[in-house]
């Protein structure tokens, strides 16, 4: 009881508040959390700490301009026609060889989280690509949004950048060097089961159904119909303007001028300016930024609500009870509460959970230890309220109710996991 | 996504955007305060016989910008070497801070030059970091009973001053990878570019005074979280581990147990690896125990900064999750101070056996028990 009080029972006022604004009362789930957190604030004895709330909700500045931009380039890509003529140039290629193009998208997807080191990043550009493609070959929406949202988190895990990585690492003054090779043993298998559980069943399904002597006038008028705008290198133009930004910088630090991922999207979509087909620059970011408000909403309030959760003692609390497991329920413990308290983001989790755990694991092999780490708390994406890769994913697909897609990416999780801690596990043998 | 129930009218828009300036205002006011904190937070009254020079006075660079500190300089009588004193590089580990504030205001130098930096990144003190809760002042009082304040602020320099930093920091001397935060981070920042970021221009300044001072020791004065390794610790570039070396071992007889720990040659950017490759400096930096800016902290107030007390460490001490004995060990705030200051006052007396003609003599500061038994605010000035 010692231990429970008062912080345990803070917890449960803060979490119970959120649960009651959001489903009682059905307010949007950004304006729950700020509810939760002036309510904890008060019920703690610290009053409406107006400058905490703003300055917890600072935390995720930086994200929110992201999300923004990111979408704004989304938006573009869309508009000047290039997402729907690169779906129709994949449909016509590959549709026929389902193996390869499960692959290929799967790597397509992982491409932009391994270079920006951010899932939803991932999500925004080669999500919003692909989606066409993968809609069209009958992939359901649910399973596309969440291959697509698995894909881009083992993006952000694989090599070369992984911020969770280094966040763990930076925690106990270990360099991220060296990190390459586990981290592509963390990710590369799942990333295979997932795009072959995903997405392989129903292309291998529509391959089959493609085969010689089958009527697909109906696709071919549609594919058609996409492939308005003829796909051509210059359509590319915003694709290449977000390569060569984002890749020069990380690739090439010392020759590419560090820009930022905001400024990088918002150049990659003033240059779709330059060609496709004609649009409206400021019809499209408002329908951007209208598209991105909730989630930047939520990480408004997922901000307000950490500052008061540290400030009553209520995140010790979470975070010693999770340490407090019995030592054999310590994995249990790591595949649990990363993922967790990744509902704030994968980043909070690798800064608040991530250093702890790896200081309990010492004495194996620890960047092993640490990418696997990484990889477990990146499942922090998936997870409600925040769930940015999740949400993001959804969203591009145009799937209403986002726990739908939660439910389907249960089982990779649960594998993605389990591998994780089989690593750490067999860190020393790897 | 964004369902048109919560679209409003006009009349919401503009109530949402007066309830947006007003709370604006309130907490914008209570940021400034951090920023321009009045005449009696953060201020030092320097023993006699120190003057007071900017960091500028050594970096051009620096003048007239947020990163330029101040440099409090005593010479003794006697020829000596030079001993330079940091504390604030992270602004959230407070003992370090109060610790130089204490050496500033106590210390009669004998022989040789005593240099002590304060504040060193004056821009991680401007600002308290996003959802770490903290509170934006703490004090103690003087035996007059008048209240010395200070800022409690960030590891890191302040957005205001250097923002946004990149997804992945380069590391400019080694090419080393780190998280983007490091850039605004002066431990991560040396041994610094001339035209670098601010925080990288800071840390080039104190590379310019180490070496046109011709610094013989130049200490770091830090604190760790409760669950890292390197805690209640001397850290020493492998030049410095001799004396190093000598000073634990004192410490131990004079009951203060400390662990020695060699500066990482592969982790690049912190000032005892930098300073002591780029320098002929004996560099070591010293960690206590701060559990205020610890993961596993509960309740974070002013108590805890300055008790060091709190049942989540407790807690966490019985599952053997920390590198202190947290029971019997003691982690108030004056203990730290009087560890630092023990520290340093032993690194200086040991000085001329490992630099003959180099050692410095400075007086008047606190033993480490009076420090402990009479607190911080005995020794700071009115």
């Amino acid at each position: 009881m010692e231990w429970f009080w008062p912080e345990g029972f803070y917890t449960i006022v803060m979490v119970g508040v959120f649960a009651v604004a959001s489903f009682a009362f059905k307010q949007p789930i950004a304006v729950a959390l700020a509810i939760a957190a002036i309510i904890g604030a008060l019920v703690s004895g610290n009053g409406v700490p107006i400058d905490h709330l703003i300055e917890g909700s600072f935390g995720y500045l930086d994200t929110i301009l992201i999300i923004f931009c990111a979408m704004i380039f989304m938006k573009t890509v869309q508009h000047i026609g290039l997402m729907e003529s690169v779906a129709a140039w994949m449909i016509r290629k590959f549709r026929v060889l389902p193996f390869r193009l499960t692959m290929g998208i799967t790597v397509l997807l992982m491409i932009p989280g391994m270079i920006t080191g951010s899932s939803s990043a991932a999500v925004l550009t080669a999500g919003a690509i692909v989606t066409p493609t993968l809609l069209k070959l009958g992939v359901p929406p649910v399973k596309a949004a969440a291959a697509i949202a698995l894909a881009a988190i083992y993006g952000m895990i694989a090599p070369p950048i992984n911020i969770p990585a280094m966040i763990i690492g930076g925690g106990i003054d270990m360099p991220y060097v060296g990190f390459g090779i586990p981290l592509l043993i963390c990710t590369v298998p799942l990333a295979i089961f997932t795009g072959m559980l995903l997405i392989f069943p129903s292309l291998k399904q529509h391959a089959a159904e493609v085969g010689p002597g089958t009527d697909d006038s109906e696709l071919e008028e549609e594919l058609t119909r996409m492939s308005r705008v003829p796909l051509t290198v210059r359509l590319m133009l915003p694709f290449f303007v977000l390569v060569v930004l984002l890749g020069g910088e990380r690739l090439f630090p010392q020759y590419a001028p560090s820009l930022g991922m905001p400024l990088a999207f918002l150049l990659a979509a003033a240059s779709g300016l330059l060609v496709g087909r004609d649009w409206k620059p400021f019809e499209a970011a408002t329908e951007a930024i209208q598209a991105a408000l909730p989630v930047a909403g939520i990480l408004v309030g997922v901000g307000m609500f950490i500052q008061i959760m540290t400030m009553t003692g209520v995140r010790g609390f979470f975070v010693v009870s999770a340490l407090a497991l019995p030592a054999w329920l310590l994995y249990v413990g790591i595949a649990t509460s990363l993922p967790l308290f990744g509902a704030v983001s994968a980043y909070g989790s690798a800064t608040v959970l991530g250093v702890p755990f790896l200081l309990a694991l010492l004495g194996r092999d620890e960047i092993v230890v640490g990418a696997a780490l990484s990889l477990i708390a990146g499942l922090g994406d998936l997870m409600p309220p925040t769930a940015l890769a999740g949400l993001f994913a959804a969203q591009v697909v145009g799937v209403k109710n986002y726990f739908s897609v939660l439910k389907v990416c249960l089982l990779p999780a649960v594998v993605t996991a389990i591998w994780g801690i089989m690593i750490i596990l067999g860190a020393n043998w790897l | 996504m964004f369902e048109k129930r919560y679209l409003g009218s006009r009349f919401t828009a503009s109530l949402m955007l007066v309830a947006a300036i007003a709370i604006t205002a309130v907490s914008g006011l209570s940021y400034m305060k951090m920023r321009e904190p009045g005449p009696d937070i953060d201020r030092v009254v320097p023993h006699a016989g120190f003057e007071h020079k900017r960091l500028s006075d050594w970096f051009e660079g620096l003048a007239g910008t947020p990163a330029d500190t101040d440099i409090y300089v005593q010479e003794g009588a006697e020829p000596g070497g030079t001993v330079l004193i940091l504390g604030g590089t992270h602004a959230n580990e407070p003992a370090g801070v109060i610790a130089a504030v204490v050496m500033l205001e106590q210390a009669d130098v004998k022989r040789g030059r005593l240099m002590i930096a304060p504040y060193a990144n004056p821009m991680a003190r401007t600002h308290t970091f996003p959802q770490d809760a903290h509170p934006q002042t703490f004090s103690f009082r003087t035996p007059n009973g008048v209240t010395r304040a200070f800022r409690y602020g960030a590891r890191i320099t302040n957005p205001v001053n250097e923002w946004p930093n990149p997804d992945i920091y380069i590391h400019p001397e080694s090419g080393q990878t780190m998280a983007g935060i490091e850039r605004s981070n002066l431990n991560r920042a040396h041994p610094g570019v001339a035209d670098g970021g601010a925080t990288e221009r800071l840390a080039y300044g104190f590379m310019e005074l180490i070496k046109q001072e011709k610094v013989d020791l130049a200490i770091d004065l830090h604190e760790a979280s409760p669950e890292y390794p390197v805690v209640d610790a001397l850290v020493a570039h492998e030049r410095a581990m001799e004396l190093a070396a000598m000073v634990t071992m004192e410490l131990e007889f004079e009951g203060v147990p400390i662990r020695l720990e060699p500066s990482p040659k592969n982790l690049r950017g912190l000032n005892h690896r930098e300073w002591g490759d780029n320098a002929d400096v004996l560099a070591v930096l010293l960690e206590t125990c701060n559990a205020s800016a610890g993961r596993f902290r509960g309740r974070t107030d002013e108590a805890l900064i300055l008790t060091g007390e709190d049942k989540a460490y407790e807690k966490a001490a019985g599952l053997g999750r920390l590198y202190v004995p947290w029971e019997s060990f003691d982690k108030r705030f004056e203990e730290r101070v009087a560890r630092h200051v023990t520290t340093v006052r032993l690194l200086a007396d040991n000085l001329e056996f490992v630099r003959e003609g180099k050692g410095v003599t400075v007086e008047g500061l606190p033993a480490y028990q009076e420090l402990s038994d009479l607190g911080v605010g005995a020794f700071l000035s009115d």
